[in-house]
Formats: structure tokens, sequence, C-alpha cells
């Protein structure tokens, strides 16, 4: 009897799945992340599967959708560590829900590594359980944005932001970041559901604004630009948070509008930081048939991986073990060597540096060019290309 | 001065479509009582089918615009006599209906389309000068003005044409209206549908500078019941001013006072009416 009991968890031991739970959205404004995230999962996957060392740890990954909106993050989450009994849940890219998200994974103890959703506020309890591997507003715009700005030497400055846990948080930062480099600036709160910013855009465009900053994270962000460029605003725009200018239906939707348009990425095609950075592009273009264009793609690969990295890891996949295990964390990334803090401001979080993306045109009358090319044009010593001024 | 024309000019604008948009609510809700819920989604289904005829098989965007119309206008005559007719006399089972209709237009949407936003073709490019002062965007002015001429056309409809006069007899005393000869099930059905086509009408004029996404006529039903209520529920009188008013104190407050939270202004305002008017402007005390 006791041989067979021995024998059953020595079994079971050694083909324990490992149970991972992911939250997104996959409805909602931001759908389209969500659907970068299913890309980068898809190939975290196949990366694992593929790996002889988790073939004695099935990967189980149940994606939940948190539809962007913090009621129906935390339904997620709860789901994922009650129902679905996760040893750990990554994911994510919008703060309102990560903040509800970061409740229930404190409640339950199912740690919880955020990808992409950057505001401060989800750090700043010390939860044990939560950890970040990607951006922060702090980090963003200390890191990059405001830097980006005062080498660049933009004179006047308008931040318009949306009304959310992430746009509040990011717009102050920026505005502190400003006025300490003594940049002219204002800056417009704006509804984070708004679609028409006619308003809006006719009183900045009284200031003359060589740069405007948008921390909007939605299609929004396209009609933003497009009716800029309507109402006569011709500084340069900058998208704060990234994928809106990336998703699939930007030019559609924005048209010429979209020329020289600035936004932050941790990701680009002649920025390749390591071989991880390299394999994932190429698997990427052999998988999907194209460029990765969307930086939120490769979170979700790093995270659905790193995931795996510490459940190998740990002794068990019971929530201390896990924790543990993520707090000595030294995972090789596409974005860099991920290792979390352990104190301060850098308790249990890790961010990879950010770039400053241009649109450009691509080669006219030259069709085996694309029409429009992404230039980093900052960091200047990563720099692909100049930066282009309207 | 500028701030203030632009606002003015832009209120006007947005008025008009919330009138557009609302339109239809008030003619099925003054003509058989029903309060339809899923007016939104007909609004949604104009902008995929201008979206389908227009991007999917290249129509010019007029073209694929009156092709998605008459489309849903022959939807709605589908609808009214498979759902509406049994149940419009129970406006418990018709707002339950109506409502339950709503849902699965939305999840129809997201299967057939997806999450992401969906945009019809511009009818038209470029921006416009207005009188030296500011730019603003041709398209939008376009379809403010074709929305108030279809706006002008429904009130010339009701008020001057015999489909007119039976409509408003069948609003006014059903039984009566029969007892005269007017076929009442004939025009519920063709007031149905043309509500539908007007719902639909809005959607394929403002998807262009506004994609449309499966949960996008949720707002739109919103605004649609502020202001079928601000003006008074059945009257177009009440929703054409309505829907200016309601544009037009928005864009005023976004501009002047906070842009923070758009939506407040039109519901502080409805308050404010509700308080001194329940029926609404043009409503009529029953």
């Amino acid at each position: 009897m006791l041989i067979f009991i021995l024998l059953t968890q020595v079994l079971s031991a050694q083909a324990q799945t490992f149970k991972i739970g992911f939250v997104g959205p996959r409805t909602g404004s931001a759908a389209a992340t969500g659907a970068a995230f299913d890309e980068g999962i898809q190939l975290a996957l196949d990366k694992l599967r593929a790996d002889p060392e988790y073939k004695k740890h099935p990967i189980d990954l149940i994606f939940e959708d948190s539809g962007g909106v913090p009621e129906k993050a935390t339904a997620a989450f709860e789901k994922l560590a009650t129902k679905d009994q996760v040893a750990i849940v990554v994911g994510e890219s919008h703060s309102s829900s990560a903040l509800a998200e970061i409740e229930v994974s404190n409640r339950t103890g199912v740690p919880f590594v955020i990808s992409e959703a950057w505001s401060d506020d989800l750090l700043k309890k010390g939860y044990k359980t939560v950890f970040r591997a990607g951006p922060s507003n702090s980090a963003v715009v200390h890191g990059s944005i405001a830097k980006f700005i005062r080498d660049s030497k933009f004179k006047r400055v308008v931040v318009v932001a949306e009304n959310s846990d992430w746009g509040k948080g990011i717009a102050a930062l920026t505005d502190e970041a400003l006025t300490h480099d003594h940049i002219t600036h204002s800056v417009v709160s704006v509804d984070h559901e708004a679609k028409d910013f006619y308003a809006e855009l006719n009183k900045l465009k009284n200031e003359k604004p060589d740069l405007i900053v948008a921390y909007i994270y939605s299609f929004g962000m396209h009609t933003f630009i497009s009716q800029a460029r309507e109402v006569g605003v011709h500084g340069l725009i900058l998208d704060g948070a990234g994928p809106p200018s990336l998703w699939p239906e930007f030019w559609q939707n924005v048209g010429t509008a979209g020329n020289d348009e600035l936004f932050v990425s941790c990701m680009h095609e002649k920025v390749q930081p390591n071989a991880q950075a390299k394999e994932f592009w190429t698997n990427y273009k052999k998988k999907f048939g194209h460029d990765p264009s969307d930086y939120k793609s490769r979170s979700a690969y790093t995270a659905v991986l790193l995931a795996a990295d510490a459940l190998k890891r740990a002794h068990a996949a019971v929530s201390a073990d896990v924790i543990a295990s993520l707090e000595k964390t030294n995972f090789h990334a596409a974005q860099g060597t991920i290792h979390f803090g352990n104190q301060g401001t850098e308790f249990h979080q890790w961010a990879p540096d950010m770039l400053v993306v241009q649109w450009q045109n691509g080669k006219p009358g030259d069709s085996s060019t694309p029409q429009h090319v992404q230039q980093v044009v900052y960091p200047k010593k990563l720099a692909t290309g100049t930066m282009m001024t309207n | 001065m500028n701030l203030f024309l632009f606002t003015l000019l832009s209120g006007l604008v947005s008025g008009a479509l919330y009138a557009l948009s609302a339109l239809g609510v008030s003619l099925v809700a003054g003509l058989m009582r029903v309060v339809n819920f899923s007016h939104g989604e007909f609004y949604i289904f104009g902008a995929y089918l201008s979206y389908v005829f227009g991007i999917v098989f290249g129509l010019q965007p007029w073209i694929a615009m009156s092709i998605a119309v008459l489309i849903m206008f022959l939807c709605g005559l589908i609808l009214q006599w498979i759902l509406i007719r049994p149940i419009y006399k129970n406006q418990s089972n018709a707002l339950v209906t109506t409502f339950i209709l709503s849902i699965v237009l939305q999840n129809i949407a997201m299967i057939v389309f997806g999450p992401n936003p969906k945009k019809p073709p511009n009818y038209i490019d470029g921006v416009v000068r207005i009188f030296g002062f500011f730019e603003f965007g041709a398209q939008r002015l376009m379809a403010g003005a074709i929305a108030f001429v279809i706006l002008a056309c429904v009130l010339l409809l009701v008020w001057k044409t015999n489909f007119g006069r039976a409509i408003r007899a069948v609003a006014q005393d059903r039984d009566m209206a029969e007892a005269i000869g007017i076929n009442a099930g004939w025009v519920n059905s063709v007031g149905f549908a043309f509500s539908v086509a007007l719902a639909a009408a809005a959607g394929v004029l403002v998807a262009p500078i506004f994609p449309v996404t499966p949960n996008a006529g949720e707002s739109v039903t919103l605004a649609a019941f502020v202001v079928l209520v601000f003006g008074g529920v059945g009257s177009i009188r009440g929703c054409l001013w309505g829907g200016l008013i309601l544009g037009l104190v928005e864009k005023f407050g976004i501009s002047y006072l906070s842009s923070m939270y758009s939506q407040i202004f039109g519901f502080v305002l409805l308050v404010a009416v509700l308080l001194m008017r329940p029926t609404g402007m043009y409503g009529s005390k029953v």
C-alpha cells in the first residue's frame, strides 16, 4: 500500500502540470491588446512544448478576459484562483483592472506577475504576491519620455491624458518632470471613453504646441490623431502608450494624419538586445507570416516563459514557494534579464528600457518597401533614423 | 470668439446627429408605445453594412450607405413582423424583448466583425475653413448637414403627407384610426422599419468619423433616451430640439467647464428638465 502511494506521488510529480492563468482584455476598447497577447502566448507555449525540460511539466494555460474593466477583471482573477486553481497568474494591460486584481491576488495568495499595467500604485501597497515584469509609469516617464522631450529640445508641450488610473498617474508624473525641466507645458484631461476631441483640440491649438503627448489607451487615440490634423493642430504627437499606434486598423483610421506620429515601444526589428529577442522575432515571423508590430505580444510571451521558469524552480506549486522562486528570478528574456528588486520603489519590480519610435514614409515608388516604416528616434545611441518634424 | 463659434458649430452638428439617432426611438415610442432598447444596435448594423459594402465590396461610399439603409429598412419590416407585432400591446414584454434583442445583436456583431472598430470609407475628405476663423472636418460638416435634411424631411413627411397623418392618427388613438379605415398594422410595420432605417442612417453618417464597435450602440441608445425624455416621448419636434440642446450643452460644457467628464452634462440637463417639466419639452401629460 505504501509503495503504491509512493509510486503515485512520484508519477504525479513527474507529470505535474503547470497551471498558469493569464488575464487580459479580449473584449472592450483594447481588445487588440488581447489579440497581441494571444499571439505571444501561442509562441511561448510552442517554445515550452518543444523544450525537453517541460516534458515533465505540461503547461495548462487558461486565459480569462478581464475586458479592461475592474469588475470583470476581479471575476476573471477570482475564477483563475479558486475554480481553476492556477499556481500563478500573469498578464494584464489595464491599470484599473490590475488594481482590482492585486486585491484578489493578495486575498487568495495566488502570485500575480503584471506584464503591461503601468500604474505605480500597483506595487505601492507592497503585497507579497504581486510582481511586475514590465513598464511602470515612473520608468516610462523618467527613463524615456521626459528625457526624450528634454534632449529633443521641445519648447511647448501639451499633455493630454485619459481620466483612468493609468492616465491620471502618468500625466501627473509627466507634469512634474516637465516642470522640473522648465519646459512650458499644460495638461488636459479627457474622458477615457471619449472619441470626440474636437473641443479640447481646438482649445489647445491656441497654445501652438510643438509636441502633444497623448496618454489615451484605446482606439480613441486614432480619432485624436485624425481630429488633431482636421482642426489644424500642427505639432508632433507622441502616443505615450504605444500599442494604439501599432494596431492593425491604425492607418485605416488615421490616414495621412499618422505620418510622423511618435509612439513608445520596447521592441524594434533593428534593436534586438539579445538572442532571445532575435529568436522571438524569427519565430513570430515564421508562425504568423509577418513581422511583429505590437510589443505586447512579446510581453505576453515573456510573461508565460517567466511563469513557467518560476514554477520549475519552485519546490512545489504552492503560493509561498512560487513567491520565493519569483523573488530569486534571474530570467533571460527578450527584453533583458529579469530580476525583481527587493525594497523601496524597486520592490518586486523590473522594467524594460523603452524606445521612442516614429512612423515615417517608406521609399515612394518602391513597392518592395512598406509604405510606412518605424524608425527608432530615441535614445540616440539606438536610433535607426532621424526624427522628422512637421 | 473663435472658441465660441467653433463650439457652437460643433454643438449644432453633434445635436443634429443626436436628434437623428433618437428620432427612430421617438417614432416607435409614440406609435407603438414600445421602448426599443435595441435601437443602438440597428445603428451599428447600419454602420457595419456600410463598411462591408464600402470596404469589403469596394462600392462607392454613397452607394454603400444607401444599400445599408435599405437593407436595414427591410430587416426592420421582418423584425417587426416576427418579434414586435406579437408583443407590442404588452409593454413589459416589449421592453424585455427589445433588451434581449440588443444583447443578441451585440453578440452577433462581435462574432461576425470582431471587437476592433470598423471604419467605412470617407464620403468626403478634407477640412473646411469656416469664415476664416477656424478649420472644421468636411465629413463632420456634411454629416451634420445631411442629418438636418433628413430631420426636415421626416418633419415634412409626418405633417404634410397622408402617411404622416396616418402615423399621427395611430399614435393618438389606434382604435379610432382603425375605425376610420387606417390599417394600423401596416402603419406599425412601416413605422418600425422606418425607425430602424433612421437609426441605420445615423450609423452610416457617423461611422466614418467614429469607427463602430459591437458595443458602440449602448451609448447611442443612452443618448437617444436622454433626447427622448428631454424632448418628450413621441414628439418629433421635441426630438429635434432635444438633440440640438444636448449637443450644444455637451460641447459648451467641454469647452468652457471641463473635458474630463464629457458625458455628465447631458444627464445634468436631463435631471433639470425632468424636475421642471417631467413630460419633457413637448411631451403631453397623461
